[in-house]
């Protein structure tokens, strides 16, 4: 990444690090703040117009770098580099949207902060009441230690760290991950319980596909002409069948997302976010 | 950085062309679209939560655009989902709305806002129930499940881009008795959609859902469009299949450097 950034073409977007630091994060916060006010003074059907031309320049820059023809452009991490006259911006274009990515971040914390300051303050049940009072412990103490993690790494804030993050958090990722297993089985059976034809293909399918995975129904059919094998079958079905059906619908898909991106980028939706047209 | 290959170079700009077409077209006649039977359950699920007077649940997926910017199937599924609020304005239905992408929540208030009140019922939005819970995949499972439990939602929307946590809440809406409509454009969560749901669109439906609904006359001639470029697509899959078949034969030089065209 550093060496990436190191060939930003624009020299505003360079790194900085100390003062200059402190103050490209103040200024581009002042002029964040600034931006927002002014848009919000913006008329309604103004506004819409201003995030029309944003997102049409936006979307004009990808297609065209895309598009445009291309020719060797080395890079100190890459020799074989390809690309054309846009391809240098494409870097910068990409570390704006991760700060449009990190302002959200914001309001998504400033709408947890809201819904649960709610219920702290005007509790209806007991329940969503401890339940929020959690939620602020937990944002506290990872937001804290986190930071002093990164700021100051002795003993103490990495034990701490480790126990919030490795200990508490993604263990309790892997619990939630876990309980698929019991809800697979609980689904399989309603799925596969022979009431109608197609219950009964699906179970069947299923069947010759688990037998195919381990070695007992391997081992069951292993006297068996090499074509008519539970394995040869169980990868006919994966490999021909499954793989022919998944393929259809990635074509229709793709051609979906095309769509719908010509409609954003285009303006064509005539309401706002999916509006009734009039 | 990729960059188009001769085939993309000539096919993109081609199905663009097409589908634009087609939606100008549509502006000017109606066109004809077939009947999706998991989206006729829509009004149905509907029905449901306002006869047991509990609310609905709508997500818009589990997927983020790490490298920025907000991914089409989550904009998508908001397009559906402002169809499911529209059609339960009326009943005055409560909907819970839980944002997985931070990106997608300011983007996601308005659009219910806008729902509501095309429906002339402002005063339903509550912007406690349009959510953003966290950018965690399992801890926006357990979020989600948690929210199903404790409000015991009487309907449950899956629409939009889903990982394992699929099952999760695919299965948390059939323990608390919710009728559940799921609609992924991820492939490998379909099975399990269609093994824990009542009713599932598939595929490209999850793109004609929200023309079939609304009947807008831009959505209706971007389905018509991408039929005829799937149609070119088969076409070309079929002459491809048959040129790979001769080329295999030998002797065939020509075929091969035209399907390396399309490599």
């Amino acid at each position: 990444m550093g060496v990436v950034l190191q060939q930003n073409p624009i020299p505003f977007l360079k790194p900085v690090l100390g003062n200059g630091l402190l103050l490209y994060l103040f200024g581009s916060l002042v002029a964040m703040v600034m931006l927002i006010a002014i848009l919000q003074t913006v008329p309604k059907q103004f506004r819409r117009r201003i995030i029309l031309l944003t997102t049409f320049i936006g979307g004009l820059f990808y297609a065209l770098e895309f598009f445009l023809p291309v020719s060797s452009m080395p890079t100190p991490a890459n020799a074989n580099n390809k690309g054309n006259f846009l391809t240098p911006y494409v870097v910068p274009f990409g570390v704006i949207t991760q700060i449009v990515v990190g302002w959200t971040i914001g309001l998504g914390i400033i709408n947890l902060t809201m819904v649960h300051g709610k219920r702290l303050l005007k509790p209806k049940q007991q329940e969503a009441f401890w339940n929020s009072a959690a939620f602020f412990i937990c944002m506290f103490l990872m937001t804290w230690f986190g930071i002093a993690y990164e700021l100051q790494k002795n003993a103490f804030n990495d034990s701490i760290y480790k126990i919030l993050f490795v200990g508490a958090l993604q263990s309790l990722d892997a619990t939630m991950f876990s309980i698929i297993a019991f809800y697979i089985v609980s689904a399989a059976y309603r799925a596969f319980r022979v009431r109608t034809l197609e219950a009964s293909l699906l179970l069947a399918t299923a069947f010759i596909v688990m037998l195919g995975q381990i070695a007992l129904g391997q081992w069951l059919t292993q006297t068996f002409p090499s074509a008519l094998r539970v394995e040869t079958i169980r990868g006919w079905i994966l490999d021909v069948a499954n793989a022919a059906a998944t393929r259809a619908i990635a074509f229709g898909l793709g051609i979906g997302s095309l769509a719908v991106a010509l409609r954003i980028w285009l303006g064509l939706e005539r309401g706002s976010y999916f509006d009734k047209e009039s | 950085m990729e960059h188009a290959t001769p085939a993309a170079q000539v096919l993109l700009p081609l199905f663009s062309i097409i589908i634009v077409a087609m939606i100008l077209t549509a502006r000017r006649r109606n066109l004809y679209i077939r009947r999706i039977h998991g989206l006729n359950a829509i009004d149905e699920a509907v029905g449901r939560a306002t006869e047991m007077g509990r609310p609905m649940l709508c997500t818009t997926g589990a997927s983020v655009n790490t490298q920025g910017g907000i991914e089409i199937v989550p904009l998508q599924a908001l397009s559906i989902v402002s169809y499911i609020l529209r059609a339960s304005a009326p009943f005055s239905n409560r909907a819970i709305i839980p944002v997985y992408d931070p990106q997608m929540l300011a983007v996601t208030q308005e659009a219910v806002q806008n729902a509501y009140l095309a429906a002339g019922k402002p005063e339903l939005y509550n912007p406690d129930d349009v959510r953003f819970l966290t950018n965690r995949q399992f801890a926006y499972a357990a979020a989600v499940s948690g929210i199903m439990h404790r409000e015991k939602v009487a309907a449950s929307f899956l629409f939009g881009y889903f990982y394992a946590e699929a099952m999760i809440f695919a299965e948390t809406g059939q323990q608390v008795g919710a009728i559940q409509i799921a609609g992924t454009t991820a492939t490998t969560q379909i099975p399990f959609f269609i093994a824990a749901c009542d009713y599932v669109i598939i595929g490209d439906e999850f793109y004609a859902a929200s023309a079939y609904l609304s009947r807008e006359p831009t959505q209706l001639g971007s389905i018509v469009g991408q039929d005829i470029c799937k149609a070119i697509l088969l076409g070309i899959a079929v002459i491809g299949t048959l040129l790979v078949s001769i080329g295999n034969l030998g002797g065939y030089t020509w075929v091969d450097t035209f399907v390396k065209l399309f490599k």
